[in-house]
């Protein structure tokens, strides 16, 4: 999304960081790039809603499996 | 219906192969490929949930783009799932915006190679299902042929990625053997001197006489 590049790209840097450096070495806790996710997702979102790009009916799919899997939990 | 399989190994470990999977777009080998937008993720129970939308730029024909209602941009909705301790990575896309008669649904996993645990094993499949349109066989036989020459080049990709990684280490470590060896004082006579060459410029000099910053 073009509105949203630059939020990307902060957001990016930080998650390969993380992605290399702690959660493939087992390091869970995502929270150091939480609020830059939080603000390049939100932008994403409304960019997606400016263009119409709908996504309810895949989504609605995959979520039924995520479910699936809580109550197999 | 399609259904379209490939495999191939990476002659690299797991790690490597699945960090350049998750930024190998922009590439240019995919380039109908503008980029990707993560729409959430998490980690849960020691697993990343990614999910994410892709956003192409195909160039088909045009009286295939009018089965698809409009000429793209393109978009799929790609879900995966990275767990490290178990080292598997599975990527699942499916496309929104290929209209209602196309569907592509594209599954790929990446795992230690059982046979050598040092290399990566890529798995991919994708059903290919047009339905209620002219021709169905002809276009699915297209679109899995695009989907086949696409694969490729998304491996190519990868390995572009991990070349990538590979000279940004090389770069970075002559950089600093230069930076140490030259000091910064060389730097910036090197600058100041280009500087004032270029103020005194009055006609463009031959190109091999731009000095080299």
């Amino acid at each position: 999304m073009e509105a949203c590049k630059e939020l990307k790209a902060k957001y990016d840097r930080c998650f390969n960081n993380w992605f290399s450096e702690k959660f493939l070495r087992g390091i869970y806790d995502d929270s150091e790039c939480a609020s830059l996710l939080k603000v390049y997702t939100e932008c994403v979102a409304q960019a997606m809603k400016d263009q119409n790009i709908n996504i309810d009916e895949v989504n609605m799919a995959h979520l039924g499996t995520e479910q699936e899997k809580k109550t197999e939990d | 219906m399609k259904l379209w399989t490939s495999h191939h190994t990476f002659d690299h470990p797991w790690e490597t192969v699945v960090k350049a999977a998750c930024r190998k777009y922009p590439n240019p080998l995919n380039p109908h490929v503008l980029g990707t937008d993560v729409i959430d993720r998490k980690v849960k129970d020691g697993v990343l949930y990614s999910h994410r939308l892709v956003s192409s730029q195909w160039r088909f024909p045009k009286w295939l783009t009018q089965f698809f209602g409009h000429q793209g941009p393109y978009y799929a909705s790609e879900w995966s799932e990275v767990n490290p301790e178990a080292k598997e990575m599975v990527v699942k896309t499916v496309n929104i915006s290929l209209g209602k008669h196309v569907s592509v649904d594209e599954v790929v996993t990446y795992a230690p190679h059982p046979e050598n645990p040092e290399t990566t094993l890529l798995s991919q499949q994708a059903v290919i299902s047009i339905q209620g349109v002219p021709l169905i066989d002809h276009l699915e036989k297209l679109l899995t042929m695009r989907i086949d020459q696409n694969a490729k080049k998304g491996r190519q990709a990868v390995e572009w990625v991990i070349e990538k990684f590979q000279s940004e280490m090389k770069d970075m470590t002559d950089d600093l053997f230069s930076y140490t060896k030259q000091g910064m004082e060389d730097l910036q006579n090197v600058a100041k001197k280009s500087f004032d060459e270029f103020q005194n410029l009055t006609v463009p000099p031959p190109s091999q006489s731009i000095p080299k910053l």
